[in-house]
């Protein structure tokens, strides 16, 4: 297989180029993937903040009916598999699917453990701390957020609620978000890089090979003609169409066996002066 | 004055000998050498392959020894120190193989690599970069092996010429 100068050269060259390329190809996915679902997540957070600004002022006066519908309608848009709120004992007080309401929360499911990991619950979390992804019943990608309703001021001393100021959090907003966009747009980039790395390897390592094949073995192809070819002792006067160390390296040749061919002959015309002088 | 004419020969003899039994040693070594290059192969093929599967082969670590470990480096950072390792390998075994430096035996690549592995599984981010170890890996000691074989093989040919041409002189 390495016996030729060509293999010897392109084969290992091609090997490192390509794996090289595909690693970095793999590890450029996974950094854009990686970007690309923390982005998804702040997306899913900022939601999150949207929908509790949006409910505080039911909240505010008890309105729950108010409440109910903008946690209904919320839960009819196309991207939000699930949205609830639950009270601080896990309770869920809202939600668009009226099977869920009044069913308590299971405390060690994922998204609640990241709180109530230890005997105290935790108060607050980081933005991607909030976040979890798993395959809901229907079978779909979610990205779920986690977002605690805190105790403020106008809550403590609203007429209408009971809460007191030392109650620190009041409820928890759950929403989870379909990820069917993310990963359609992971699958586009996968396919993009595949074809943008595979134009890259042939393009690199056709490079090198037209680059050799016309540097390299081609010039030595038509010197080894040319020192091959000839059916008598010299070489000829018509030397390769080469330029560089190989039109010298053929010169040197041609030079050698002109010299080898008039050595030859002085010796011929020596030894057919001497034999008349050794016969006699 | 008898006794020192057939004195160099018999020294000759025995030099000559010890020469020949060098030299066959020396490609025995470097037929063993290029065997080398595949066994580290192999056993980076295996680790990778107890690796894809996530390292089940193994228990879970504890989170004692999680703890006794310390913070895992972040995915990314692996990440860069591979994409430099991985270069800097490629780069240093053309460096060697333009200068006609002997190539080492790939088991420090195997170590690096398997380190590699087992930082992303420590991670948890195995899973998403198992394919990058893994090229990484192949094509940095695919081109040490390779030239490793390489090298060996030029150096086992000139050792027989050499031997041949041992045998041609004492035939003569």
């Amino acid at each position: 297989m390495f016996s030729s100068i060509n293999s010897r050269a392109i084969v290992p060259v091609a090997c490192a180029v390509t794996g090289f390329v595909i690693a970095c190809c793999v590890l450029l996915y996974t950094f854009v993937k990686d970007d690309l679902i923390k982005g998804e997540i702040q997306h899913a957070a900022d939601l999150s903040d949207t929908v509790i600004k949006s409910t505080r002022y039911a909240m505010l006066h008890d309105d729950r009916e108010t409440l109910s519908n903008i946690i209904s309608s919320i839960g009819e848009q196309n991207q939000v598999e699930h949205v609830r709120i639950f009270n601080k004992k896990g309770l869920i007080m809202f939600s668009p699917d009226s099977q869920e309401v009044n069913q308590f929360i299971d405390k060690s499911a994922a998204g609640c453990t990241e709180c109530h990991a230890g005997a105290e619950p935790k108060r607050s979390l980081g933005t991607m701390a909030k976040a979890r992804q798993f395959t809901n019943s229907s079978g779909n990608d979610v990205l779920a957020i986690t977002a605690p309703i805190y105790n403020e001021a106008e809550c403590s001393n609203a007429a209408c609620h009971f809460h007191d100021a030392g109650q620190s959090l009041l409820g928890t907003l759950d929403i989870g978000v379909s990820q069917d966009p993310l990963k359609r747009t992971l699958g586009q980039l996968k396919n993009r890089m595949i074809m943008f790395s595979g134009m890259i390897l042939v393009l690199t390592v056709g490079a090198v090979c037209a680059l050799l094949y016309r540097q390299v073995f081609l010039p030595i192809k038509l010197l080894t003609d040319f020192t091959e070819s000839s059916e008598s002792d010299s070489l000829g006067t018509d030397l390769p169409e080469v330029s560089g160390e190989i039109a010298q390296l053929a010169k040197a040749f041609q030079k050698m066996t002109n010299r080898v061919q008039e050595l030859e002959s002085q010796l011929q015309s020596k030894d057919d002066v001497s034999p008349p002088n050794l016969r006699s | 004055m008898s006794q020192v004419g057939p004195q160099p020969d018999v020294q000759q003899a025995p030099g000559r000998e010890d020469l020949r039994r060098r030299i066959e040693e020396r490609i025995r070594r470097l037929e063993r050498a290029s065997g080398n290059g595949l066994w580290s192969m192999v056993l980076f093929l295996s680790v990778s392959f107890v690796a894809f599967d996530g390292f089940s082969i193994f228990p879970d670590l504890s989170n004692d020894a999680r703890r006794m470990l310390g913070t895992p480096p972040s995915g990314q950072m692996i990440s860069l120190a591979l994409v430099v390792y991985a270069f800097s390998g490629i780069v240093r075994t053309l460096a060697r193989m333009s200068r006609n430096i002997k190539p080492y035996q790939g088991l420090m690549h195997v170590a690096f690599f398997t380190a590699f592995y087992t930082f992303y599984q420590l991670s948890g981010v195995l899973q998403d970069n198992f394919w990058a170890v893994f090229f990484a890996g192949i094509s940095v000691m695919g081109l040490e092996n390779y030239y490793l074989w390489a090298h060996s093989n030029e150096a086992i040919r000139k050792e027989r010429a050499l031997l041949k041409s041992m045998w041609e002189g004492d035939e003569r």
